[in-house]
């Protein structure tokens, strides 16, 4: 008997989980994109240099409680403070940076708040990278328990189920924030209208910012799932994963958050396991370097045919 | 209206993400280095430099002898370029030939292909017999017909690029062009030399980084390996610069079942790269290979026990003269010449051209008389131990028997791997 596919099972769902857990990264970082684009129709592109100041501000804590030397109970108190670190360091930066960048450009033409986007990310890249680091990497502890679980073929690491499951806790405190508190509905409201939100009492200029810190918070969480998954970290970091995040909130729908979520998921897999259903046709053998082609160019055909994403909104739901 | 506005902010999305796209296509594009063929010099590439009979140049009584180096003098290269310099011309410290003195001749070749050309002809045109340099692949591949066409023979210390020594025209290699660095392909064949012969390993899994250097040595030690009876599983799988997620060419490695992973990058890349090759419970135990990028300092300090066992090589050794160069260095420059990139090179180039200068320089009533053929001749046969090993040319122009040395970490250091 010939086996349907010339992948191995085993290769098929190391790919799937690879592309979950990237997913989960780009899905997290994903949701700061849209959230901000749905009540400002702005596109913060300085939100890779937030999840990247995230990562930092994890790392310098780490490192400061003891980096690889950690074990055994430290290991999680160290852990909880770098998540703590990074969401604090990530949500200030995110304030100062619409307090500074984007708020006195609120009425400004379109473009103009999307060009200082643009500074303040180039900015804090470079910052990071050329000011401090003089162009070096610097590399996340590895302290997280090694170990995995094997169930038949599928083999998941401890790191990576505690990626996937933690970010998929964070969207779901954010998913209730949104939906279920007064927070929420003031957010959901300016995302509808921004003057009629007004009209009815909620504090918009709080409500813009709550929303830049609730992004915020996401970022750095990736940031330091990120390090410790991925290990090395550097200023421009932010970058890839940050445009790779914007397409998949595109993908999903942007401004819409079960899209970012489910389009962070989709590009994740199609990075992997679409390379792999692509390499299933007989005579092609894409290797990884394929893999951003194939993103974008689903990217193009979904946009074509679905111009606004997955989970795009109907036109009455938006401002 | 609402429909319209609505529209353009996605169309607006959509173009900032092309453009996103197109930055970083644009990025990790490159073009392919042409290993070329290793055909020899021929005799009409003899002729075409003028060198099929004799050449002579007459130096006046009392005159000096010059010999010409192109180098990076200013620019983003200077830091490269003029310890190449400086290096070249401690060589030639109380030298000299027949009673002539040797007059140095420097000029700037900025390390471009725009530069090259330059500097060779104003070298040609200050009446040069020969000259070490020009330092970078583009520079030199854009002068070698200009130093051909006047018979003079240069070296390289630091050219590298495969195409240099097997140009495309009927003539083959331009005879006047000699170069002392070791080549990635050499560094390359050596690799496959000791993972088949040192290690005995025969499968052979290949991750690239993307930019010239990476796609030149993965390619070159592909042939090499497959020559050597190695087999290569799976694709080869290429990653960008700052790529840090490794995960899903770990999945093909897996599957593919090698014995070795051969990398051929830079440290900062090798390292997340040996981080999560080591977590993957399959990949913990399986050998590593990587080159000179990434045998780096940062790579113990970032990968740590990662990086153990890892089998490293570095090309280029240290010759007996490597002593005398380095106080000569250090008494001129006041530098350290271990720190200097291609100054033991450089050193060689040098000593090459001084010694066939002497085998071939004639005082005819006064003057000295220089065959540039004679000269050209006697550079070819050089064979003599340098400060970065024995120096000694092919018939194309390269040198022969590269030195590469093997490392593997132990204990959180590189140890050198004694030689076979």
């Amino acid at each position: 008997m010939t086996p349907l596919f010339l992948a191995s099972t085993e290769v098929w769902l190391d790919q799937l989980v690879n592309g979950l857990t990237t997913g989960s990264i780009y899905a997290l970082i994903a949701l700061g994109y849209t959230m901000v684009y749905g009540v400002l129709q702005l596109i913060n592109f300085a939100h890779g240099e937030v999840f990247m100041l995230g990562s930092f501000a994890g790392y310098g804590t780490l490192v400061a409680l003891g980096g690889n030397d950690l074990s055994g109970g430290m290991v999680a108190v160290a852990l909880i403070l770098a998540f703590l670190a990074a969401g604090g360091a990530s949500l200030g930066t995110a304030v100062a940076v619409e307090r500074v960048a984007y708020r006195p450009l609120r009425n400004a033409p379109r473009l103009a708040p999307l060009i200082s986007a643009i500074g303040v990310s180039v900015l804090l890249s470079h910052l990071v990278d050329d000011g401090f680091l003089n162009g070096g990497a610097k590399f996340y502890p590895q302290i997280f328990p090694d170990g995995d679980i094997e169930l038949g073929p599928l083999q998941v690491t401890y790191l990576q189920l505690f990626l996937m499951g933690s970010s998929l806790a964070m969207m779901g405190v954010l998913y209730w924030i949104v939906q279920q508190t007064k927070t929420g509905r003031a957010i959901r409201a300016v995302a509808e209208s921004r003057d009629n939100a007004a009209l009815m009492g909620v504090n918009v200029n709080r409500t813009i910012v709550v929303t830049f810190a609730l992004g915020a918070v996401l970022a750095g969480f990736a940031g330091v799932l990120y390090g410790l998954f991925f290990s090395s970290i550097r200023g421009s970091m932010g970058f890839l994963p940050g445009v790779k995040a914007f397409t998949a909130a595109v993908l999903g729908g942007i401004g819409s958050i079960p899209g970012a979520v489910v389009g962070g998921y989709f590009l994740g897999l199609t990075e992997t396991v679409g390379r792999e259903l692509l390499n299933e046709i007989p005579g092609v053998n894409l290797p990884n370097q394929w893999k951003d082609v194939i993103a974008f160019a689903l990217l193009v055909l979904v946009l074509i045919f679905r111009p606004t994403g997955i989970f795009g909104q109907k036109e009455s739901k938006r401002a | 209206m609402r429909v319209r506005g609505h529209r353009s902010r996605i169309y607006l999305a959509f173009v900032a993400i092309v453009a996103m796209a197109a930055v970083f296509a644009a990025a990790c594009g490159g073009d392919d280095d042409d290993g070329g063929s290793t055909a020899g010099f021929s005799d009409a590439g003899y002729k075409t430099a003028g060198l099929d009979k004799a050449r002579v140049v007459t130096i006046d009584s009392g005159a000096a002898i010059k010999i010409g180096i192109s180098s990076a003098l200013s620019g983003d290269v200077k830091g490269l370029g003029v310890p190449i310099a400086d290096s070249a011309e401690v060589a030639g410290d109380g030298v000299t030939i027949k009673g002539f003195k040797i007059e140095w001749v420097r000029e700037d070749d900025l390390c471009t292909p725009e530069g090259g050309p330059a500097a060779a002809d104003r070298l040609i045109k200050a009446k040069i017999v020969a000259a070490v340099g020009p330092i970078c692949s583009g520079g030199t591949r854009a002068s070698l017909a200009a130093f051909d066409k006047e018979g003079i023979t240069h070296i390289s210390p630091s050219a590298t690029s495969g195409d240099l020594t097997s140009p495309t025209r009927a003539e083959g290699p331009y005879v006047t062009f000699f170069r002392v660095p070791v080549l990635n392909a050499d560094e390359a064949a050596a690799q496959a030399k000791f993972i088949r012969e040192t290690l005995k390993l025969k499968k052979a899994f290949v991750v690239n980084d993307t930019d010239d250097y990476g796609k030149d040595l993965a390619a070159s030690f592909q042939t090499s390996f497959k020559a050597q009876g190695g087999e290569i599983v799976g694709t080869p799988e290429g990653y960008e610069k700052k790529t840090t997620d490794f995960k899903a060419i770990i999945t093909k490695i897996k599957a593919a079942k090698p014995d070795v992973v051969y990398l051929a990058g830079f440290y900062a890349e090798a390292t997340p790269f040996l981080q999560q090759l080591r977590a993957d419970p399959d990949t913990k135990a399986l050998v590593f290979m990587g080159g000179d990028g990434v045998k780096n300092d940062e790579l113990l300090t970032g990968a740590k026990d990662a990086a153990e066992g890892a089998y490293l090589a570095l090309p280029g050794g240290q010759g007996s003269q490597f002593a005398a160069y380095k106080s000569k260095y250090a008494a001129k420059y006041k530098g350290d010449a271990e720190t200097v990139t291609f100054g033991a090179e450089a050193y060689d180039a040098a000593t090459a051209i001084l010694k066939a200068l002497e085998k071939v320089a004639v005082e005819k009533s006064g003057k000295l008389e220089i065959d540039l053929k004679k000269l050209n001749e006697e550079i070819k046969k050089s064979n003599f131990e340098g400060a970065s090993g024995v120096i000694k040319f092919e018939s194309n122009g390269n040198r022969a028997g590269a030195i590469v040395r093997f490392f593997q970490v132990k204990g959180g250091k590189y140890v050198e791997l004694p030689a076979k």
